[in-house]
């Protein structure tokens, strides 16, 4: 089951028909909670656009995590993981969105100096020990795995752009939060393209927010943890011991 | 159908862990080892962040221990005042063990410590168990032992006393100090030590075989309890949903093996752990020595 949001973006310009001089947000945080046990959030962001020969890239960029990898070498034959790098600033959750191709919308230079896309993506000062490998490397192994876990997407031609009312041309963009995403804010940046070149900007926040059952235990164990660990060492003692009556139940003999 | 488990932060299918759980509770149930040295890192191996999984597996072995437990209770088959000795004695140690833990955690030495502990103590323990059962099975030409065996000077320490239900009449330290050791280790290493402490108990104690199970069952649930309690409160890494499901299928598995230990021959089933217990040993040790595919990898941040 997939609870779908929608998220508007100055549709106002749309009633009106007219054309947007820039990008203008929706100033409202949205707030998005995820229950548990469902694959996710499907967000679909939709908004006004000026029409004609115009891309549109979308950036959603999730709140920042911890992470720590680790380097192993070899020693006397044996190979230990004696290398780390802490990192603390990673975001959860990356995904670039766009209406074409990024290589036929712009040049790279254009994306680097917009900071746009995963090899311009911030992974912060990571705390290096016991190794002389530096961190460009291990940011590229990590943006790797990063990838391959799905964390970072790239979604090339993910967004459809509709000829709206006037000259106004309507984007709308989908994509799924796994029910496993971080909490906090997502920060969701826009940009228009035209011929190659950079015209104009916008952003705008999700907060998103577990709720339910899950939740409650996870408060739980981060504001009460001792009480939290006795709860878990009585649950499981109870649910051992209710098994092993019920089998004794059924075992007639 | 998903399952969300709020501290490991990530959507899996509870019947695969359910069946893992009846799996590793059979063995369990069968040889009086909690399960830890197997379930951990599997685990592991199905993307549960490595604190998470060490935590929450002491959390399920709570109960799955009880409930083994109460099986051979059932059977008069745990001797309760020699758990008692051994738990005395891994309370203490495990405390050791965290401190050690701590300090090496520091250093960043913790990981080499944790895969030399497996792999020492598996193989050791392993080869030792293989031949000494396939030798009681008259594999290596030996006369068959004598059944009353020579009490060495250790049990004849002071603070005698007796153990009715394993027939012993010894001295309390030997057993605390197992405990002790035990106890330092099976911390260090996230699991209950029931794969340690048996052959103490078969080898250095000369408990007979049918108590052993039982006694190293009951003196498990009190180390893992405190374990658990201690994980929660100062990493936050248990998640009780994870250890719950687990524990569904592993209390199953549990019953199943109690009854499975009383119909098989002592021999054969420590034949069957040896073989176990050194297969876990040489995957780990094999982690030492083959080259990784890649050198980098993620080592903790959860949802990976």
């Amino acid at each position: 089951m997939i609870k779908k949001l929608l998220i508007p973006l100055f549709s106002i310009f749309i009633l009106m028909g007219q054309m947007p001089p820039n990008i203008i947000i929706d100033e409202n945080e949205k707030d998005i909670r995820i229950k548990p046990n469902i694959a996710g959030t499907e967000v679909v962001l939709y908004g006004a656009m000026p029409s004609g020969k115009k891309d549109i890239i979308i950036e959603v960029v999730g709140p920042a995590r911890n992470i720590s990898l680790e380097e192993k070498r070899r020693v006397y034959g044996f190979w230990l993981g004696l290398g780390r790098a802490e990192y603390f600033q990673v975001p959860s959750y990356y995904n670039i969105m766009s209406s074409r191709k990024l290589s036929e919308i712009a040049d790279q230079s254009v994306f680097d100096k917009l900071r746009l896309g995963v090899i311009n993506l911030p992974l912060g000062n990571a705390k290096i020990s016991n190794t002389k490998t530096n961190q460009n490397i291990f940011n590229k192994n990590l943006k790797k795995y990063m990838l391959d876990k799905g964390q970072f997407k790239i979604g090339e031609n993910k967004i459809a752009v509709k000829s709206g009312p006037g000259k106004v041309g309507i984007f709308s963009a989908e994509f799924l939060l796994p029910s496993n995403s971080y909490q906090g804010k997502y920060f969701v940046r826009y940009f228009i393209f035209q011929n190659g070149e950079f015209i104009s900007y916008a952003e705008n926040k999700i907060d998103l927010k577990q709720a339910g059952f899950s939740r409650a235990i996870w408060l739980t164990a981060i504001n009460f943890p001792l009480l939290y660990g006795i709860l878990a060492v009585i649950l499981s003692g109870s649910l051992g011991w209710l098994i092993s009556t019920i089998f004794r139940r059924l075992k007639i003999s | 159908m998903e399952f969300y488990l709020p501290i490991a932060e990530m959507s899996i299918n509870p019947i695969g862990f359910l069946v893992l759980g009846i799996i590793v509770g059979t063995l369990s149930g069968t040889f009086g080892v909690g399960g830890g040295f197997l379930m951990t890192p599997l685990l592991i191996f199905l993307g549960i962040p490595p604190a998470i999984a060490v935590a929450s597996e002491a959390n399920h072995i709570v109960g799955s221990s009880l409930s083994g437990t109460i099986g051979h209770l059932r059977r008069k088959a745990v001797d309760i005042r020699m758990g008692n000795v051994l738990l005395a004695g891994g309370i203490l140690g495990s405390f050791l063990g965290i401190y050690i833990f701590n300090s090496l955690k520091q250093v960043g030495l913790v990981d080499l410590l944790i895969t030399a502990s497996y792999f020492l103590f598996l193989t050791a323990i392993g080869f030792f168990m293989l031949y000494e059962s396939l030798d009681s099975l008259g594999y290596f030409g030996h006369k068959k032992r004598s059944k009353y065996y020579h009490h060495s000077w250790i049990m004849g320490l002071p603070l005698k006393i007796r153990f009715r239900r394993s027939g012993l009449y010894i001295s309390l330290i030997p057993p605390y100090i197992i405990g002790f050791v035990v106890g330092i280790f099976s911390s260090i290493m996230g699991v209950g030590g029931g794969f340690i402490i048996i052959p103490a108990m078969i080898y250095i104690l000369r408990m007979p075989t049918n108590v052993v199970v039982g006694t190293s069952l009951y003196q498990i649930i009190f180390i893992t309890s405190f374990v658990t309690i201690l994980h929660a409160s100062t990493n936050k890494s248990v998640d009780i949903i994870l250890a719950l499901i687990l524990l569904l299928g592993g209390a199953i598995g549990a019953q199943i093996g109690v009854r499975l230990s009383g119909k098989l021959n002592g021999a054969w089933l420590r034949i069957a752990l040896s073989i176990l217990v050194l297969a876990v040993g040489l995957i780990m040790a094999s982690e030492l020595i083959i080259k990784p595919d890649n050198v980098i990898k993620i080592i903790s941040g959860s949802n990976l």
